[in-house]
């Protein structure tokens, strides 16, 4: 670890500090600082300010923070697996693999009435995911060029929404519109509950990666000089698919797509900390993607206010000039 | 540093009839060794496969038959882990790792040797200081790898390599993209490292030219197959080299210089080539007879006295002498003295060939120890090509686990109408690029004439492999020789590396040719062996040279056997035809009537078998036919095609007749026959386990070295003497072993002193 990093780490933490602050502080409903802070330790006055606090923003903060961790390990894991820097779940039509499966499995259950939980959710999520992933592995197998594979994914990732929407369409539900605002991504309408759930699967995934960090980090040598030196090339691959997979499915499953977070944040990192070590890569993505996302939710709700905005709009905003300058960079380069 | 170089037994990269390739077989049956400390380059048109090999000899490629051993291990059964501890890659420059310094790739090459989280110990750094410092990279290794030239990348992965402490090192095309300058670097690294760490290298190469000058080992392949596996002179010659790339007749002037060597004379005459791979060195011969056998042996003892590990070889061996080592396998008997020299067990790789003569112009040809048929000499020149691989990898093989091999040559080295495709002299020399010392007879006069003549029809190349003279057999004043000694390096501008006198000293003989059959007079004690036209493994009576008073006489003329005490029949290579003779001469008749008159007839082998009552020959292994023996015992011997080869360790059971007091010695010795022997009537067992059997004071048995043990060899002249009422000291006769342990050492003694043995020393190259 270079001094850059523990630059890095130490900048990254104090931002998340003031972002939690800020998203704690804003919102459609004012409440001032100290208040939020009474609430927030069960000593507020105002029964309506502690509800909003704790029920809405707390869980929302959260969520915002494990999800757009989830993210970025998710693009980094992707863009190590292909070796290609322009990839992320959402970019390979994982996400919208995802959301396909979740769009259509929440519809046949409305349609009878009930409401599916959490984990039907996300297992219907991890489905799609694959499902996607599968699609796009074949399609990399049989064409080598980068562009091509993203082309792709979006393609792919197009075909399932068309198919979201047309589902959507023709549902005829009064809960449309709630699927709607989902389909769009959006962190909206967490509970303690979701973040319960989505805090023990990303948990997992994390401890997982963590034991990665090894054949990463010889896996970027390339298959060949990997291999020789004894990384499990073939288990690696498996991990880095289940691992993304899950990851792009939990988030989708709980907050629809966001867009770009999971390929643009790997490249911040690097180009702040100028490194590739996946000892830094890892919780250094996380991290940042969940800094990304809360400063990015904070203004799809905030920008607009009171209508709240699709936090993948902020997230395209702020983040396709990150991938467009990565490319240009690269093409550059070579 | 000391473990790892004595650790080379088995250590490098081996494959057995690999077959490589994707959907389908690119190149079948490849079988290439490459060991510590050399290296092995493969050579071919672009698409031949090249790198396919490679690739699956790395795991990158699932090989599609035959096997891999890393270390004399199958890769197969070996973890990724494992393996990576062992064999470690260069390829040709394309990977770009994004950010990551120098030093970090090769920390990389330490992943088989760090926990979990790829943590590097203390070790681990010290391992990748030495690999950068190795390949000298220090000045860039906190660089970034993105930011570096090419060539400078090469040298990085040449640390990584290094760092994963590989005993066999694959580079693919490792110089490709570079230019002259990077390129001269890296090859000289890459020649240099794997000496002075004893690696494995095998490395496929764009360049015929710089393969040539690079390898230790040249594997040229094409056309779906391995076309030629040699030294770089053995496969880069111009006609091949044209035919494997498909160069036809083109011109070739405007890549430089030629990929291949002119055959006639490299270099400027005269001009001196150090030649020599480090611990060899070859006695080649002006003649047959010159006593290289013996100089090789002395050589062998003087060099295991120095305490190196040595071993004897010989590519090929014409004798129908020959031996079985324990694993039941037949070399030739002059290598098994050298081996024993070397006090190393024979090992077949000393004389992968063994050409036993069946009658005037064809032989049993054996190859590693077993027979592949009968074949007339046309038949085995032909042949004989394909023997290369064989010869070359049982040399490997030795070279590996001994500190110097000495090499004996066969016949004359300048056969100049067997030169083409000669796998025993200069040819063997060229393939395991050998210094030479030439040995001429004085004994059989014009030594000057044999050795300047011998040096006048080599070529230059061969010439310059000669890095001394012998001049052996001399009796007399060595000081009356010397005015002519000093023309004959003059004349032939080659040292005279010493004067070896005129030896009494008693060794396991070659061939049929030796000085064994001129007729002794008999002595005190008398032992008559009958010359058979195709007599075989007849070193059975030399424990007997040992005693003053014992003859051993080898006579073909009934009359001469006189008043033998003992009569020997020995083995033969042609019962059936050596019987026909026996009846023929007459002495067959003589035989019986010796009998008849109680004389001790004793039968070993063939001689066994005709001993018997009949002997059949249904599939015509040793000639066909069906013959009625001497009839002085009552066996019979059906020949099969099938060959016993094993070593016999038994005793002398119940021995009738004069020899009755020998019951229950030790008999150590060893059977290789054809055929079964079966007792039809009522005899004594002579030798245990059904190997002999003894009627009165005819004894006959399949096992050779029946006298090799002192209580044998002892006490059958002493029983046969005190029978014939004879007197004869037999406390000379020791052991076969011990004796001849005495005997190497004394021959060592006399080499020592008049060898220039510094010179030879230093044209191995210590």
């Amino acid at each position: 670890m270079n001094k850059r990093c523990y630059a890095a780490f130490g900048i990254m933490t104090m931002l998340l500090i003031a972002a939690v602050y800020l998203n704690l502080i804003s919102g459609s409903v004012s409440i001032a600082p100290d208040k939020v802070f009474a609430a927030l330790f069960g000593k507020g006055a105002d029964a309506m300010q502690s509800n909003v606090v704790t029920a809405i923003r707390l869980p929302r903060i959260a969520a915002a923070f494990i999800l757009g961790g989830a993210l970025a390990l998710a693009g980094y894991m992707l863009q190590t697996f292909f070796d290609n820097p322009i990839v992320g779940p959402f970019v390979l039509g994982i996400s919208s693999g995802a959301k396909l499966t979740v769009a259509l499995s929440l519809i046949f259950f409305m349609a009878r009435g009930n409401k599916p939980g959490s984990l039907f959710l996300v297992g219907s999520a991890f489905i799609g995911a694959i499902a996607a992933m599968a699609l796009v592995l074949l399609l990399s197998i049989r064409v080598r060029s980068m562009g091509i594979l993203v082309v792709c994914g979006i393609m792919i990732g197009y075909i399932c929404s068309a198919i979201t929407d047309l589902v959507v369409t023709f549902a005829d539900d009064a809960n449309i519109v709630n699927l709607h605002n989902w389909s769009m991504g959006s962190l909206s309408g967490m509970n303690m509950t979701d973040v319960g759930i989505m805090t023990v699967i990303i948990g997992i995934c994390l401890m997982a990666s963590v034991f990665l960090i090894k054949p990463i980090g010889a896996y970027r040598l390339g298959e060949a000089y990997a291999g020789s030196g004894g990384a499990n090339i073939i288990l690696l691959r498996i991990m880095l698919i289940l691992i993304s997979s899950l990851l792009a499915a939990t988030v989708t499953a709980f907050a629809g797509p966001i867009s770009f977070v999971g390929i643009a944040v790997p490249h911040l990192l690097r180009g702040m900390t100028k490194t590739s070590e996946p000892g830094v890569m890892i919780p250094g993505c996380f991290m940042l993607g969940a800094l990304v996302t809360l400063v990015c939710d904070n203004l799809a709700r905030t920008v607009f206010a009171p209508t709240e905005v699709s936090i993948s709009s902020v997230t395209a905003v702020l983040l396709v000039p990150v991938v467009i300058a990565v490319m240009i960079k690269r093409r550059s380069r070579s | 540093m000391n473990d790892r170089v004595n650790k080379t037994e088995g250590r490098g990269l081996e494959t057995r009839g690999l077959t490589i390739g994707y959907d389908s077989d690119i190149i079948t049956d490849i079988s290439l060794r490459v060991v510590p400390g050399k290296i092995v380059t493969l050579i071919g048109p672009n698409g031949s496969g090249k790198s396919t090999l490679l690739k699956t000899v790395t795991g990158q490629l699932k090989s599609r038959g035959g096997v891999i051993l890393i270390d004399g291990r199958n890769r197969s059964s070996m973890s990724t882990k494992e393996i990576a501890t062992k064999l470690s890659i260069v390829m040709t420059a394309s990977v770009k790792p994004e950010l990551m310094t120098c030093r970090q790739v090769v920390e990389s090459g330490r992943y088989p040797y760090t926990g979990m989280f790829g943590k590097l110990s203390e070790k681990d750094h010290e391992k990748v200081d030495e690999a950068i410092e190795a390949t000298q990279t220090e000045d860039i290794a906190d660089r970034l790898f993105t930011n570096i030239s090419d060539g400078q990348r090469q040298r990085v992965w040449l640390a990584r390599a290094l760092a994963q402490e590989p005993d066999v090192l694959v580079l693919d095309e490792p110089t490709s993209y570079l230019d002259i300058r990077y390129k001269t670097d890296i090859l000289t690294k890459i020649r240099d490292l794997t000496r002075s760490r004893n690696i494995a290298v095998l490395m496929s190469i764009h360049e015929p030219e710089t393969a040539m000058k690079l390898s230790d080992t040249v594997i040229a392949v094409s056309e779906g197959r391995v076309q030629r596996i040699g030294t770089p002179y053995e496969v880069f010659e111009e006609g091949f080299i044209r035919k494997l790339y498909l160069l036809g007749d083109m011109d070739t002037e405007l890549i430089g210089s030629i990929p291949w060597y002119t055959r006639e004379g490299i270099g400027a005459a005269g001009e001196y080539k150090p030649c020599g791979t480090k611990g060899v060195i070859m006695i080649q011969g002006t003649m047959s007879n010159v006593g290289k056998s013996m100089i090789a042996a002395g050589l062998c003892r003087i060099f295991l006295q120095d305490g190196y590990r040595v071993a004897p070889f010989k590519s090929q061996n014409m004798a129908n002498n020959s031996y079985v080592t324990k694993d039941g396998l037949e070399m030739g008997r002059a290598q098994v003295m050298q081996a024993e020299c070397c006090r190393v067990s024979p090992d077949v790789s000393m004389n992968p060939i063994l050409l036993k003569p069946t009658d005037d112009t064809g032989s049993q040809v054996i190859v590693s120890g077993k027979p592949v048929g009968n074949m007339r000499a046309a038949e085995y020149f032909e042949y004989k090509k394909q023997l290369v691989p064989i010869i070359k990898d049982a040399f490997d093989r030795l070279k590996n686990d001994h500190d110097i091999v000495v090499i004996e040559g066969a016949g004359s080295s300048a056969e100049i109408n067997l030169k083409d495709h000669d796998i025993v002299n200069m040819g063997l020399a060229g393939m395991v690029d050998s210094p030479v010392l030439l040995v001429g007879d004085i004994d059989r006069g014009g030594v000057f004439a044999q050795l300047l003549g011998t040096l006048d029809l080599l070529t230059d190349d061969e010439r310059n492999r000669v890095c001394g003279l012998i001049v052996n057999k001399f009796r007399g004043d060595p000081k009356l020789l010397e005015s002519g000694l000093n023309m004959l390096s003059e004349r032939s501008g080659c040292p005279v590396t010493g004067v070896v006198p005129y030896m009494d000293i008693h060794l396991d003989d070659e061939d049929s040719l030796s000085r064994r059959f001129l007729s002794k007079t008999a002595k005190e004690f008398d032992i008559a062996v009958i010359k058979l036209p195709h007599i075989a493994n007849f070193t059975d009576f030399d424990v007997f040279d040992q005693a003053d008073d014992i003859s051993v006489r080898y006579t073909d003329i009934p009359a001469d056997i006189g008043d033998a005490d003992i009569v020997v029949i020995p083995g033969t290579k042609n019962t059936t035809g050596d019987m026909k003779w026996l009846r023929d001469s007459g002495m067959a008749q003589a035989i019986r009537e010796l009998a008849a008159n109680d004389t001790v007839i004793i039968g070993i082998c063939g001689g066994y078998q005709m001993l018997g009552e009949r002997i059949d020959d249904p599939e015509g292994s040793e000639g066909g036919g069906s013959m009625e023996g001497l009839s002085l015992l009552p066996v019979k011997t059906i020949i099969e095609n099938t060959k016993t080869r094993k070593l016999f360790e038994g005793i002398c059971e119940e021995p009738t007749g004069i020899l009755s007091e020998l019951k229950g010695s030790p008999v150590r010795g060893y059977e290789i026959h054809m055929g079964k022997t079966e007792c039809t009537k009522e005899a004594a067992p002579f030798t245990s386990d059904g190997t002999g059997y003894c009627i009165g004071n005819v004894y006959g048995t399949y096992v050779h070295g029946l006298f090799d043990t002192k209580e044998m060899a002892a006490g059958v002249v002493k029983a046969v003497a005190a029978g014939h009422k004879k007197s004869v000291r037999v406390s000379d006769i020791t052991d076969q072993t011990d004796y001849k342990e005495k005997q190497y050492d004394a021959l060592a003694d006399v080499l020592r002193n008049s060898l220039d043995m510094p010179a030879i020393y230093k044209a191995m190259g210590f």
